[in-house]
């Protein structure tokens, strides 16, 4: 098993523990943590890629470097929707938002 | 003699993030408070930002750092506190086993997919990458890569005024 492997396995380890933490959780806060974990893990898998073969490091790392924007970007609009969610529906538990209409 | 102390050392470094990792990631998805949820991410963020270093990138490591652990973490931080968290933990009550077994089911089958592709098709890897000065990467960024990197200010701008638009939308129905 070659060292990139090593880092490949913690990347779909963290995609795994977001998708069950998705599926597990009851609050949109919740799985929003679980989307964080698979973002994170795919700017490590990106990072490896590129930094542990002869491809060039830069591409890896300015991969990483973006999907960084895109979570930053990302979490700042989940904010403001669990905000407008959370004064429509005075809770933000997943199963009881069943209309999407305010 | 030295040489392989230093790789023992490499080994050391590497298992022991990873364990710091498995172990937010744990936290993170089944903890009752979301607030220790959210200490468990930074766990696993500071984990992942140490294996960036471990990988000789020590500026994205850095860049971890400072966006998620100091800005991302911040705003779900803000996310818990606004939203009502009541307490004796956001998530207790009983969960039913059936969700469960349906979660794992759902995070089992990526997991068995690509790994069992990730270790079948990896391509010999180098043991020592080497260190890209940040000088080059910014010149990466502003030559071919410039495309991208004007999308993601145009990306972070659209996303800022659409959360300053619906943090408003209340006040003006008033």
């Amino acid at each position: 098993m070659s060292i990139m492997t090593i880092y490949h396995l913690v990347a779909i380890f963290l995609l795994c523990i977001g998708i069950f933490g998705i599926a597990y959780r009851r609050t949109l806060v919740g799985i929003v943590l679980g989307i964080e974990l698979i973002l994170n893990g795919a700017g490590l898998s990106i990072m490896a890629s590129a930094q542990l073969t002869p491809t060039p490091n830069e591409i890896g790392q300015v991969g990483a470097l973006l999907v960084m924007g895109i979570a930053a970007a990302e979490a700042t609009l989940l904010l403001a929707i669990l905000l407008v969610v959370s004064r429509r529906f005075k809770n933000v538990e997943a199963g009881k938002l069943i209309t999407m209409r305010g | 003699m030295d040489n392989l102390a230093s790789e023992n050392l490499a080994w050391v470094v590497l298992f022991g993030h990873i364990a710091i990792i498995v172990a937010g990631g744990f936290i993170t998805v089944l903890s009752e408070s979301l607030v220790r949820a959210l200490m468990g991410l930074i766990l696993t963020l500071f984990g992942v930002a140490g294996l960036f270093f471990l990988m000789a990138a020590p500026f994205i490591g850095l860049m971890q750092i400072l966006i998620y652990v100091g800005a991302v973490s911040v705003l779900i931080f803000f996310a818990i506190m606004l939203t009502n968290a009541w307490p004796g933990g956001d998530e207790s009550g009983n969960i039913s086993g059936k969700k469960v077994i349906f979660a794992a089911l759902a995070a089992i089958a990526p997991a068995v997919f690509l790994g069992s592709a990730a270790i079948r098709t990896a391509p010999p890897s180098v043991f020592v990458p080497e260190e890209t000065q940040v000088s080059e990467l910014g010149k990466f960024l502003l030559e071919p890569y410039i495309l991208p990197f004007e999308l993601i200010s145009l990306l972070l701008t659209v996303a800022m005024a659409g959360a300053v638009i619906l943090g408003f939308e209340r006040r003006k129905k008033k």
